[in-house]
């Protein structure tokens, strides 16, 4: 047998057959490496998860015309959201601003895709249903309230373009009537506003361009950012900005919450550190004759240090392996709860938590170690 | 010749002198037993023989090399290829089998051989019990697996510490053949015991007291 195989033997038969003992180690190894192979998964993930959370918020970048024009059309505006890459592209709302009547009131109505709406601003309150077919009307609370309007009525909506009334034909003179589906409540300036399908407000006021369009990117805000640039470089119909109140939010809170994690990561790997090495100390201790038979026996203090380092290390080996697979599941479990979707598992983990296990425990055995190499032999001579 | 050699050895802690002035020489394939009160300085002296400790005073001499003066290192490696050290409570490490136990000794003075484990197993009559942890052998057994990994690497000095003192007379008397075994093939042993029947079986008697040698008897009725 080479000596490389029985030092093997030697320290796989120290864990295996010592199995209290080690199992205490063995725990607080693979606990510490659980935590932070599932926190720094979560850390890595959480912008992804946040940006996602974070959509909840309404929109994070608006299209505006450019400072030459005063309107911009759809195509402009595909042409700029074809700059994001596609799987980031939660949604993009086109808006068109035209006055109509209403019982004979002037109203703002907004043409837009409602869909897409739902989308980009997924935290309207909608009191009733949400528009479905052409014909159906969302109306902001504030109108309603004015004009006397409910869930479930039926209204005649006309175009207050007096010029259009006498060039157009009689069916835009005479107005349609539309379904109010829902009533708009978002505590904001959306409730001065009526929505319907851009086909519907095109039917009334004739094709005309956007004023405005909303997209909803799930992206941090330095790619945000990038994203701006980028379209307005390329696109000169539309000018991009990024809703501020949206995307510094989220950035405060990413950061936060990666500070958080970092913590407590760090605090972890000093109590996990502070265990093994407070383990390793009661295991030298527990095998003060062992290591004192093993000197007289002739072995070497290196000899001593590679024995008990080699079972340090195995150690940290196996908790980092354990670790590594019940942080993963540790992390989904948490982003399941926290944020209802699952996590990217990060192959990389895998290996930096294995050798990080190893290395925290390898320090941690350090001074224990050390300490062994003390040991009288004569102890054993002793007859203790 | 002379393996051994104690020339004015003296060991003192503070004011306490635990060896006072020792000289023993002991030959090659001789078998020695000491013996002597608790605190007559039996353990100092298997400590300085055993290279496990230095006297204040004095030079010992083995095989010709004063290791008063080697360094911890030079004693570690003289301890590794001249000695073979047997102990009252065994010493066995619990988590290796018996013939992992013998292939310690191997591991640290040169390459550890299995067959050669078993063979040195088989000749303290364990070769069927080689598979076993310590916890799984009697006391006797233990002492016989001690006694194969002290042999192990062909030591110059067997030196054995109480090596019947936990024993039974069945078990006392099988370790105490082996001795004679060692001792026809020339082995140089020296054991220190309390205990007289133990003492009168080996061919010379050092008897301490309070750190000086009290009598030095060559047994008469040896090999008789």
């Amino acid at each position: 047998m080479s000596k490389r195989k029985m030092f093997f033997k030697m320290i796989t038969a120290s864990l295996v057959r010592r199995r209290s003992r080690m199992l205490v180690a063995l725990l607080a190894i693979a606990v510490g490496a659980t935590i932070l192979s599932g926190l720094v998964t979560i850390y890595i993930d959480v912008p992804r998860q946040m940006g996602a959370e974070m959509r909840n918020y309404g929109a994070n970048m608006i299209f505006m015309a450019s400072s030459n024009e005063a309107v911009f059309d759809r195509a402009a505006v595909e042409k700029g959201a074809a700059l994001i890459p596609p799987d980031q592209v939660v949604g993009v709302s086109p808006y068109r601003y035209e006055t109509v009547r209403i019982h004979e009131q002037p109203v703002v109505a907004a043409g837009t895709d409602i869909e897409q709406v739902r989308t980009t601003s997924p935290y309207w309150m909608i009191e009733g249903d949400w528009p479905s077919v052409t014909g159906d009307m969302l109306v902001g609370q504030d109108v309603a309230e004015s004009l006397g309007l409910g869930v479930g009525d039926t209204v005649n909506v006309m175009s207050s373009d007096d010029s259009k009334e006498k060039d157009s034909e009689d069916l835009l003179n005479l107005g349609v009537d539309m379904k109010i589906t829902g009533l708009l409540d978002t505590g904001g300036s959306e409730e001065n506003y009526v929505y319907i399908a851009m086909e519907d407000l095109e039917g009334l006021v004739g094709p005309g361009e956007l004023d405005v369009a909303e997209l909803s990117i799930s992206a941090t805000a330095d790619e945000l950012s990038k994203y701006v640039d980028t379209i307005d470089a390329e696109v000169e119909e539309v000018t991009p900005r990024l809703v501020k109140r949206v995307t510094e939010s989220e950035s405060t809170v990413l950061t936060k919450l990666q500070a958080l994690v970092f913590l407590v990561t760090a605090v972890v790997l000093v109590l996990t550190m502070i265990c093994v090495a407070t383990t390793m100390a009661a295991v030298v201790a527990e095998r003060r004759k062992e290591i004192g038979l093993r000197k007289a026996l002739g072995a070497s203090d290196s000899s001593i240090i590679r024995e008990f380092m080699g079972e340090g290390l195995l150690l940290g080996l196996v908790g980092g392996i354990v670790g590594a697979i019940l942080g993963f599941l540790f992390a989904q479990f948490v982003s399941v709860r926290v944020f209802a979707s699952s996590i990217t598992f990060q192959p990389l983990m895998l290996p930096v938590t294995i050798i990080v296990s190893i290395l925290i425990t390898g320090a941690a055995c350090l001074f224990p170690v050390r300490n062994a190499t003390k040991i009288d032999p004569a102890l054993v001579l002793k007859g203790e | 010749m002379s393996l051994l050699e104690l020339k004015n050895i003296s060991k003192i802690y503070g004011e306490l002198k635990a060896l006072d002035n020792i000289n023993l020489s002991v030959d090659n394939g001789e078998w020695v037993a000491i013996m002597g009160p608790s605190g007559s300085g039996k353990s100092t002296m298997m400590n300085i023989i055993g290279c496990m400790d230095k006297p204040s005073m004095g030079e010992v001499l083995l095989d010709g090399v004063d290791i008063a003066r080697e360094s911890a290192k030079n004693l570690t490696a003289i301890r590794r290829d001249k000695i073979g050290l047997i102990f009252q409570q065994f010493h066995l490490v619990n988590y290796l089998t018996a013939v992992e136990n013998v292939m310690v000794a191997q591991y640290y003075h040169s390459i550890p051989d299995e067959k050669e484990a078993m063979e040195a197993l088989e000749r303290v009559g364990l070769a069927e019990r080689a598979r076993h942890l310590p916890s799984q052998l009697s006391g006797g057994e233990q002492q016989r697996v001690c006694i194969a990994r002290a042999l192990i690497n062909h030591p110059e000095i067997v030196l054995a510490d109480e090596p019947t003192g936990n024993l039974d007379e069945a078990n006392e008397n099988i370790v105490l053949d082996l001795f004679h075994q060692l001792h026809e093939e020339h082995t140089t042993l020296i054991v220190v015991t309390h205990d007289p029947e133990v003492a009168e079986v080996a061919q010379r008697t050092i008897t301490l007291d309070h750190g000086r040698i009290k009598s030095d008897l060559i047994n008469e009725n040896f090999g008789k």
